[in-house]
């Protein structure tokens, strides 16, 4: 974590305007499995919030309907006040095009468990594609963006390595370096730090809190519950596809009103 | 180099295999003699393996004999084969085949490309139509395809005739030869893309699914995931199963004559005819070109899969000419070290 | 007359005035033509077919004055006059079936008694003749498309082919054994003698029924004849040379030109006895093919008995050495080879 240090100082995202994210009755079924029941949730801009909870509770679903990956079947998601993937039409819900899609989670970061880095192009090109491939930026510019993104997260080294010669830690700031090159308004976390190994998720969390301090507006499903007492503005509990319990780190997580946290944390920690 | 974990002995004293039997011997000995003893540096010495060699000399006196039956068996006739082998006829089949399989390796691949993205698409009546199409031409036997197309043309032009915007198609039909080609490319290329299709989708399908979600995450254009994110990394799977196919395809040329043109192996056919008393020849004649063409293509492969497979090995394995510069070098250092010594 | 071809001063010939009227002064062909349009420039400036050039040792090169014949060019039907040309089948590919049709000896032109027969037709008719090389199976597809107007290829006359096809009729079979030269064993004309043998013969052929025949009553005496099939002439040479086989029995004039072409190299063959292609009970017949009721075959025919008669056909047979096959006039679709080959 020490390395990281000297080039973190820079602060990050000055030129970002953090969002809001607003959750409004969100349900999703897979045939007859609900894997989300309701779900209300509103995250203000700069908030960081942390996301806990048992397997299989729906978290990563939430976080991929957020940023339309996966559609729900009822209720929406706005970012901003902007509905995600659809938009209102006389007073109805419609679904938008593949392409006003895409534009749309250009404002939204998402950040993988797997960190899905693509293999076959350099790490400075991973960070460099998307402005260009949306037209924000030509390639010139994309790519100083880019080294300077790298050097935020520690590797500007590692500008033209590629991602299998890096370590699970490297590739995760890696992709977080991706996901800050389209300046979104909001990041989400999917489990950032679970297919690492322990001595390596320190560098991950060290550059995700800088975020944080930076004042973008995060969202973060995590298993660190350590990690999200120090960072998290808000911490939500979810089981069975449900918000059980939502409040600050503690309030949830030393004082939980609901008998399942309890029961989890009292697991966890 | 690494001596640092054997101070017991000084690493000049160290057994040097090869360079100094007899300290090898005495290192064995005491090896086995004082087992706990034995430095850590020292070198292991491999295990004999008779059976190997005894293996190897049976294949290369295998290989001799074969060797030797070709080159003096008057069966061959080979005064008759160099003959033969850079004939104007042969080498215009040659070209023949060269063109028909290049155009329909490239227009295959093209339609491949397609029916694969049809197949994977979201709409059932494209998936359906693709399925379709593979399904019928993988079942149709190619000789079919050809005889059917070589004929359809001929009715298709019967009936232009009489028909006011014919002349657009007669315009094509005009020359023997182009028509003869075009039908032949179209005939496989038909049936190239069918397997070409199931080549790429089941590259398609190789590629993660964490590559789509993240390029689609990222809101990348979607001719953009396709093109620069999914393909290239689907064509590290593509090229070794579509380059067996294209030497397939090189080979099932030779059913072109089915459309009246003459290729490799129609030409050594058509001479077998007219000079019954050299097919052998001519037989092998057609099969060292065919030999040479799949080691061209083999060699391409090597180096285009090496190209596909940046990012996907920490490092690319060296190339053969790089194989043989590095055992040279180790040659001429070992070939010094001995002299000097 | 030297060098007139009007078609009027030919009506003036009545039919049996003999061709040879149409004297000297003619330019001898020059250099083999190398295709077949180049052939038929060449008739268009001389009034003379060339005749087994390139034969590659099969015949000897001769050219044959004819010209056209006014009145059988106004039997053909309108279409095939309009158009000015006789598109002449030949499935002569991938391997062709020397001396009947095959490639040169520039290796690459087209050549063989029955495409030269067709441009002979083809100058009487006052037609110029285009000449496709194709596969067997396209010959016959093309006849059926109109693609080609007649197929001169060593087509047997059969009454199955007669539900699709007119025939008019120009050479006859003769058959024979081919061995290889260290070979014992003869033919000499007594079926017995294949008691124990394996011979090869082309499937579906007049051949291939007599062969049946031979087997059925061999087996009736407790014997056995081994028929095996090959793809081409090229695979049952192989057949034969490599020993797989004792004998190939096919038409006289390939066996002939293999012969003569084996004794240069290492494998020599022989011809071990001849048959009559008629066979027991049959005349075996080679015909123009034609598209049934398209017309055409009444004015080949037609063509074909003015060639017998002013002596062009005996020339042509004698230039390929094929005067045993000559038969004395063309008939329109003859008795052949029956539907049942029981």
């Amino acid at each position: 974590m020490s390395i990281l240090k000297p080039e973190l100082d820079i602060p990050l995202d000055a030129d970002t305007a953090a969002v809001a994210v607003e959750v409004r009755g969100v349900h999703k079924w897979y045939g007859g499995h609900r894997v989300l029941d309701g779900i209300d949730l509103t995250v203000s801009p700069g908030e960081v919030t942390a996301i806990i909870g048992p397997s299989g509770s729906g978290k990563s679903t939430l976080l991929r309907v957020i940023n339309h990956l996966e559609q729900p079947q009822l209720g929406h998601v706005s970012l901003g006040g902007e509905p995600i993937g659809v938009r209102w039409h006389r007073g109805r819900l419609r679904e938008l095009s593949e392409r006003q899609i895409l534009a749309q989670r250009g404002r939204i970061g998402f950040v993988f468990q797997n960190f899905n880095l693509f293999p076959h192009l350099t790490v400075l090109d991973n960070v460099a594609a998307a402005p260009v491939a949306t037209g924000q930026l030509r390639k010139p510019d994309a790519q100083q963006l880019a080294r300077t993104l790298l050097g935020r997260v520690g590797l500007g080294e590692k500008a033209n390595a590629y991602p299998r010669q890096l370590s699970g830690g490297q590739q995760q700031r890696v992709a977080i370096a991706r996901a800050l090159a389209l300046r979104p308004g909001v990041i989400l976390f999917d489990e950032p730090t679970s297919a690492l190994d322990p001595e390596l998720v320190g560098e991950v969390l060290a550059v995700i809190k800088d975020l944080a301090a930076g004042g973008t507006t995060l969202v973060i499903v995590t298993h660190e519950i350590g990690f999200a007492r120090e960072v998290a503005d808000r911490v939500v509990f979810m089981d069975g596809g449900r918000i059980l319990e939502q409040g600050t780190p503690s309030e949830v997580l030393d004082h939980p009103q609901h008998p399942r946290t309890r029961e989890f944390l009292s697991r966890v920690l | 180099m690494s001596d640092s974990l054997a101070p017991a002995v000084p690493p000049d004293t160290a057994p040097r295999r090869d360079a100094d039997p007899p300290g090898r011997l005495a290192a064995a000995q005491a090896a086995a003699t004082h087992a706990a003893d034995a430095p850590s540096t020292q070198r292991v010495i491999p295990l004999r393996r008779p059976g190997r060699w005894i293996a190897s000399a049976v294949a290369l006196v295998l290989l001799a004999q074969v060797v030797h039956g070709l080159a003096t068996n008057p069966f061959y006739q080979w005064d008759r084969f160099q003959y033969w082998f850079a004939r104007p006829v042969i080498t215009d089949g040659l070209a023949i085949t060269l063109e028909v399989a290049a155009y329909s390796a490239v227009l295959g691949l093209a339609g491949g490309v397609v029916l694969a993205l049809a197949r994977l698409s979201r709409s059932p009546v494209l998936r359906a139509t693709s399925w379709v199409y593979v399904w019928l031409f993988r079942s149709v036997p190619l000789i079919v395809v050809l005889l059917f197309l070589y004929n359809f043309s001929a009715l298709y032009r019967t009936l232009s005739l009489g028909v006011p915007f014919g002349p657009a198609f007669w315009h094509v039909d005009e020359s023997k030869l182009a028509t003869d080609m075009v039908i032949a490319v179209v005939g496989l290329s038909l049936n190239e893309a069918a397997y070409a299709a199931e080549v790429v989708r089941a590259g398609i399908l190789s590629v993660d699914q964490g590559q789509h979600e993240a390029a689609a995450a990222l809101g990348l254009p979607r001719r953009y995931q396709f093109t620069r994110i999914v393909f290239p990394q689907a064509l590290r799977a593509i090229v070794p199963s579509y380059v067996n196919q294209l030497i397939g395809l090189v080979k099932s040329t030779s059913l072109v004559f089915y459309v009246s043109l003459l290729d490799l192996f129609g030409s050594v056919q058509s001479m077998g005819s007219t000079y019954p008393g050299d097919i052998v020849p001519l037989l092998l004649v057609a099969t060292v070109w065919y030999v040479i063409l799949t080691s061209v293509i083999s060699v391409v492969q090597f180096y285009v899969e090496r190209h596909y497979a940046r990012g996907a090995l920490r490092t690319l394995p060296p190339t053969p000419l790089q194989r043989l510069r590095t055992t040279l070098t180790a040659l001429i250092a070992r070939i010094r070290k001995e002299t000097a010594s | 007359m030297p060098s007139t071809h009007t078609s009027r001063v030919l009506r003036s010939l009545s039919a049996g005035t003999a061709a040879t009227a149409l004297s000297v002064g003619l330019a001898a062909c020059g250099s083999a033509a190398s295709s077949a349009a180049a052939t038929s420039a060449d008739n268009a400036s001389t009034g003379a077919v060339t005749v087994a050039a390139l034969a590659n040792g099969a015949g000897t090169k001769t050219d044959i004055k004819v010209a056209e014949v006014a009145s059988l060019h106004a039997e053909l039907p309108a279409s095939v006059a309009k158009s000015g040309q006789l598109v002449i089948g030949v499935g002569a590919l991938p391997a062709g079936f020397p001396p009947l049709a095959f490639v040169g000896s520039d290796q690459q032109t087209l050549t063989g008694s029955e495409p030269d027969f067709g441009r002979l037709v083809a100058a009487v008719l006052g037609l110029k003749p285009v000449v496709q090389n194709s596969t067997w199976d396209n010959l016959f597809v093309g006849i059926d498309s109109g693609r080609t107007d007649v197929g001169f290829s060593n087509i047997t006359d059969t009454e199955e082919r007669k539900k699709k096809y007119d025939f008019a009729s120009y050479r006859e079979d003769n058959l024979a054994f081919e061995v290889t030269k260290s070979s014992t064993w003869n033919f000499d004309g007594d079926y017995t003698a294949l008691a124990g043998r394996t011979v090869a013969v082309g499937a579906g052929t007049n051949q291939e029924k007599i062969l049946l025949e031979w087997q059925a009553k061999l087996k009736a005496a407790g014997k056995q004849l081994t028929i095996k099939y090959f793809p081409d002439d090229n695979a049952t040479h192989l057949a034969l040379v490599g020993g797989k086989i004792d004998a190939y029995f096919g038409p006289n004039p390939g066996i002939a030109y293999q012969i003569a072409q084996d004794a240069k190299t290492p494998n020599p063959t022989r011809n071990a006895g001849t048959y009559s292609g008629a066979g027991a009970t049959l005349q075996g017949l080679i015909a123009a093919t034609t598209k049934k009721d398209s017309g055409l075959v009444k004015p080949i025919a037609d063509a074909i008995n003015y060639l017998i008669k002013n002596g062009q056909y005996a020339t042509w047979l004698t230039a390929w050495n094929l005067s045993n096959e000559a038969v004395p006039t063309s008939q329109i679709n003859p008795p052949g080879l029956p539907l049942t080959n029981a």
